[in-house]
């Protein structure tokens, strides 16, 4: 800041400055001029010129500042407008009076230069001068009278012996020099007052002019002002010979006037030039004083209106800054400074600007600051929310959804960009299903509880019944008050179809416990009565304990299958996973039930316990298998178990059907990271019954007459334990149809790399447990 | 106010005239160190110029001599400039014209009655030797430029301004060239 502002002095202000005072000092010693007639009287011209060129400088420095100041006016540039303004002003009370003051000035002085002549005084010189020429016409006519005198007297002289006369006739007329010239100018003799000692050794000689005039017989007397010992009378006269026919000579007598007429008229001739000279430089005088005045007026001008550029440059300046500034700091800019030009009032309001800017930068970069802190926060919440297995909802205090995370829509089964920004009720209203949802939430908010918890189950449709525990809190808000609640809810149908599960299996295994073990002693009891008492009955009571016996036999054998049932299901699983290939597997099941071999791709088999079907009326079974399956980890021995289960059910329930038809297929799915193979087992029989549907893999759940209802809960049971999983669903065009989906594993991946595969070798059956 | 815009009105609107000065005919004439000028000029004075005289303001003229060495194919070599002052001036007791040299011409006044003897003397140079300070080459040919002005610097300083703006102060002669007799 400093230097700019040197820089700016250094530029604008010091060589303007300079100029002024040099164009000051010149105008002055121009005005000295006029008067003198020294060296400045012989620099005048110089210094008018040197005026003249600096004051032009100027002029064109002004309409340069001033062009530019109209051009920034014009492109409307901050500031201009005030600047031209007080220039304006500035101008208006710089030149104004002086321009006054000029006007009044060349008046006064034109009438003080003319009043310094006086027509008295004019005349008076006038007169003296002709009072001079008058005396000196006096002795002028005496001393002419003299020489005509002598002029006769020396006619008689001849040229050899007209010296001692000149002498004699100069000491008795008292004159100072006499000469006398041959007609043709030459020197005959001369006679001087003076002695050789004043060193002039050539006499004075009057002009061809006055010669040729003697020769034509005229006479000449005059004051002779050429020479340098003052003033002398000249007079030239004649002399005419005696002899008729000879040449005339010439007699000049100079007499040096008395030194007290030669003073007096010095001074009166010196007095009359001076005052002519006045007179006459009376105009030129008048226009060099009118022409300094004007210049000195136009300089003073001109310095005024390059001061008030200068001054409302200076004093608009920091207004300029400060308006960018604010300008600067409306547009977001807050780190602007404006530079403190001085410490008067504007100074304090540069300083309050840049105080307040620097306030608002500082505030600003803390609310970023801050921002950016929240931001992390919300993202860090938004990142934990977004990978919560529970679902999460937030709504405010006017029950409008404001957040949800993903886990949120899946869950409810709904689409939850939709709903956000809705309302409760829009919810329940939008989705029916989800009324039990919406109807908790709004009984808990009701009843304004800080914390609650809530079971509800959705049916979104008959197979797909969800449990879902919710809890809800209260969120804080501003001043104390609450800020709506968030509620996180979880699916738990899983764990409680496991809880059911786990129940159904304790069930299991007591009763294999209890049941079995007086089983066998009863059969045994049974056959015992039979084999002592039967031939010992007669005829007629015979066929009754016959019959009696063997229905005990047959029962406890049932029943004795109903208890392996449930001992099977509630074995601890004893899986021992090996490398094996399902569509071998398939194929090694089926084989068991295989009656005849029927075209590629479709056998017609008579599956055990449908032996009494008719012929024509066999079950057809499709097989379609991919053949670019991949091997999984199993146990071959669980995954028959799991076949046979589900094809036994799949006649059981084509039992009626004439047509009947089983499909089996395998699949492999790749869907992303996950590898899995896809096991169908579909018929074209009645399909699952709607309202066991949710409880399909149930234990004791069946639609068969003679079912333990195992056989299904058995499967699952594989599956799960395979970390697989079984979905079972009718279809649209009758039949149902049974996926089993299973991982296939890392390890199983790189088995089937080295092509060592198992199924094949074990072709062992597995017994119905179905039944 | 009114005096300055009279006072540029020559500027402005000066007459055209037909005075002023011109060379006459020049002999010069060199020996080794010395060229002897003889010559005469037409001074003939405006009446703004002869009133001031009038008046008696003195008038200075300049008679500007420059001697060149002729060369063939290249530009003439300066060899010497001369600028010889006389002055005019009027004595108003004796109504008598003053003439006189200020410097290199004759020193001594010589007092006329008439304006035009006056003029008639001051514009003849009558055997004028100057002084060269070089000799000069017997078998090169020179010229000698000549022309006449008057002087303005030495007017009072009051009138140089109008001198200067004004047609009828403007006198000066066209430069002359002369062969320089051997």
């Amino acid at each position: 800041m400093e230097s700019a502002t040197l820089r700016k002095y250094l530029i604008g202000v010091v060589p303007l400055t300079v100029l002024s005072v040099l164009l000051v000092a010149s105008l002055f010693m121009m005005s000295a001029a006029t008067q003198d007639s020294g060296f400045l009287g012989r620099i005048y011209s110089v210094l008018l010129l040197i005026n003249v060129l600096g004051i032009s400088t100027l002029l064109v420095l002004i309409l340069f500042n001033l062009y530019f100041l109209l051009k920034q006016y014009r492109a409307r540039v901050m500031g201009s407008r005030l600047t031209l303004r007080l220039l304006l002003m500035f101008v208006a009370l710089a030149v104004a009076p002086v321009a006054v003051v000029y006007l009044f000035s060349i008046q006064t002085l034109n009438r003080g230069i003319d009043s310094w002549f006086d027509v008295k005084i004019e005349r008076a010189l006038d007169d003296a001068l002709l009072l001079g020429r008058t005396s000196l016409d006096a002795i002028k006519q005496d001393l002419l009278k003299n020489a005509n005198e002598m002029a006769i007297e020396l006619e008689a002289s001849s040229n050899r012996t007209v010296l001692p006369t000149l002498n004699y006739l100069r000491e008795v007329h008292a004159v100072t020099e006499l000469t006398l010239f041959a007609q043709d100018g030459r020197i005959i003799a001369a006679s001087s007052q003076e002695g050789p000692e004043s060193g002039k050794l050539i006499p004075d000689r009057p002009s061809d002019t006055i010669l040729s005039r003697i020769r034509q017989g005229q006479t000449y007397a005059n004051i002779d002002a050429s020479a340098r010992s003052g003033l002398r009378m000249r007079v030239v006269v004649p002399v005419y010979a005696r002899d008729v026919g000879a040449p005339i000579r010439i007699l000049q007598v100079l007499q040096t006037l008395p030194s007290r007429y030669a003073k007096l008229g010095e001074s009166v001739q010196t007095a009359y030039a001076e005052y002519e000279k006045l007179v006459y430089l009376r105009g030129p005088l008048k226009f060099s004083f009118s022409l300094t005045l004007s210049l000195v007026a136009l300089l003073t001008m001109l310095v005024a209106l390059w001061a008030a550029i200068f001054s409302a440059r200076r004093v608009v300046a920091p207004i300029r800054e400060l308006a960018a500034g604010t300008r600067a700091v409306a547009l977001g800019d807050y780190k602007k400074r404006i530079p403190v030009p001085s410490h008067d009032e504007i100074g304090i309001l540069v300083e309050s600007f840049n105080e307040m800017t620097r306030q608002i930068a500082r505030a600003q970069s803390q609310t970023k600051r801050s921002q950016r802190e929240t931001e992390m926060q919300r993202t860090y919440l938004e990142t934990i929310l977004t990978h919560l297995s529970s679902g999460v909802m937030s709504f405010d205090q006017r029950h409008l959804l404001r957040t949800h995370n993903a886990a949120a829509g899946p869950m409810l089964g709904i689409d939850m960009a939709a709903a956000t920004g809705q309302s409760v009720d829009w919810l329940a209203q939008a989705h029916a299903h989800l009324a039990p949802f919406t109807n908790s939430i709004k009984d808990a908010l009701r009843a304004g509880g800080r914390e609650w918890r809530a079971e509800v189950t959705l049916i979104e449709d008959t197979p797909n019944r969800r449990t879902l525990l919710l809890r809800g809190t209260l969120l804080p808000g501003l001043k104390g008050r609450y800020g709506g609640y968030v509620v996180v809810f979880d699916d738990v149908t899983n764990l409680i179809h496991a809880q059911r599960a786990a129940a159904w299996g304790e069930v299991a295994r007591r009763m294999a416990h209890e049941i079995k073990n007086p089983l066998t002693p009863i059969q045994l009891s049974a056959e015992r009565i039979r084999h002592k008492y039967l031939r010992m009955l007669p005829e007629a009571e015979r066929a009754t304990l016959d019959r009696a016996t063997h229905t005990i036999v047959e029962q406890v054998e049932s029943l004795k299958g109903l208890v392996n049932a449930f001992a099977d299901y509630a074995r601890p699983a004893q899986v021992r996973p090996r490398a094996i290939d399902v569509n071998h597997l398939v194929r090694d099941v089926v084989e068991l039930y295989r009656v005849e071999r029927g075209p590629v791709g479709t056998d017609t088999l008579v599956l055990r316990g449908a032996e009494g079907r008719e012929r024509g009326s066999n079950i057809k079974l499709k097989l379609e298998l991919d053949a670019n399956l991949p091997a999984i980890m199993a146990d071959a021995g669980r995954l028959r178990q799991v076949l046979h289960n589900l094809l036994l059910n799949a006649r059981d329930a084509l039992m009626q059907e004439p047509k009947a038809t089983i499909r089996i297929a395998t699949r492999h799915v790749v869907n992303g990271a996950q590898s899995i193979i896809e096991v169908c087992i579909q018929d074209n029989g009645p399909g699952f019954s709607p309202d066991l549907m949710d409880r399909l893999f149930e234990p004791y759940v069946t639609s068969k007459v003679k079912g333990t209802g195992l056989g299904l809960a058995i499967v699952k049971r594989i599956v799960e334990e395979h970390r697989g999983s079984i979905a079972a669903e009718n279809l649209s065009n009758g039949g149902a149809i049974i996926t089993i989906r299973l991982p296939v594993s890392e390890a199983a991946r790189e088995f089937d790399k080295a092509g060592a595969l198992v199924g094949t070798d074990a072709r062992r059956a597995h017994g119905d447990p179905g039944g | 106010m009114c005096t300055l815009v009279t006072g540029m009105l020559p500027l402005l609107c000066a007459p055209a005239l037909a005075a002023g000065f011109a060379v006459g005919a020049i002999q010069p004439r060199a020996t080794e160190r010395i060229l002897q000028v003889n010559g005469n000029f037409d001074l003939s004075l405006t009446p703004k110029v002869e009133e001031a005289i009038g008046k008696g303001i003195p008038i200075q003229l300049v008679f500007d001599l420059r001697l060149y060495r002729q060369r063939p194919l290249i530009w003439d070599e300066r060899i010497k400039t001369w600028d010889l002052r006389r002055e005019l001036s009027y004595h108003a007791l004796s109504g008598q014209y003053l003439v006189g040299g200020v410097s290199a011409v004759p020193a001594d006044r010589e007092s006329f009655t008439s304006l035009n003897e006056a003029l008639t003397e001051l514009g003849t140079l009558d055997t004028v030797a100057l002084s060269i300070d070089q000799a000069l080459a017997a078998d090169a040919a020179y010229r000698l430029d000549v022309r006449v002005r008057l002087d303005i610097e030495a007017l009072p300083s009051l009138l140089r301004p109008v001198a200067y703006t004004s047609r009828d102060w403007n006198l000066n002669s066209e430069w002359t060239t002369w062969k320089v007799q051997r």
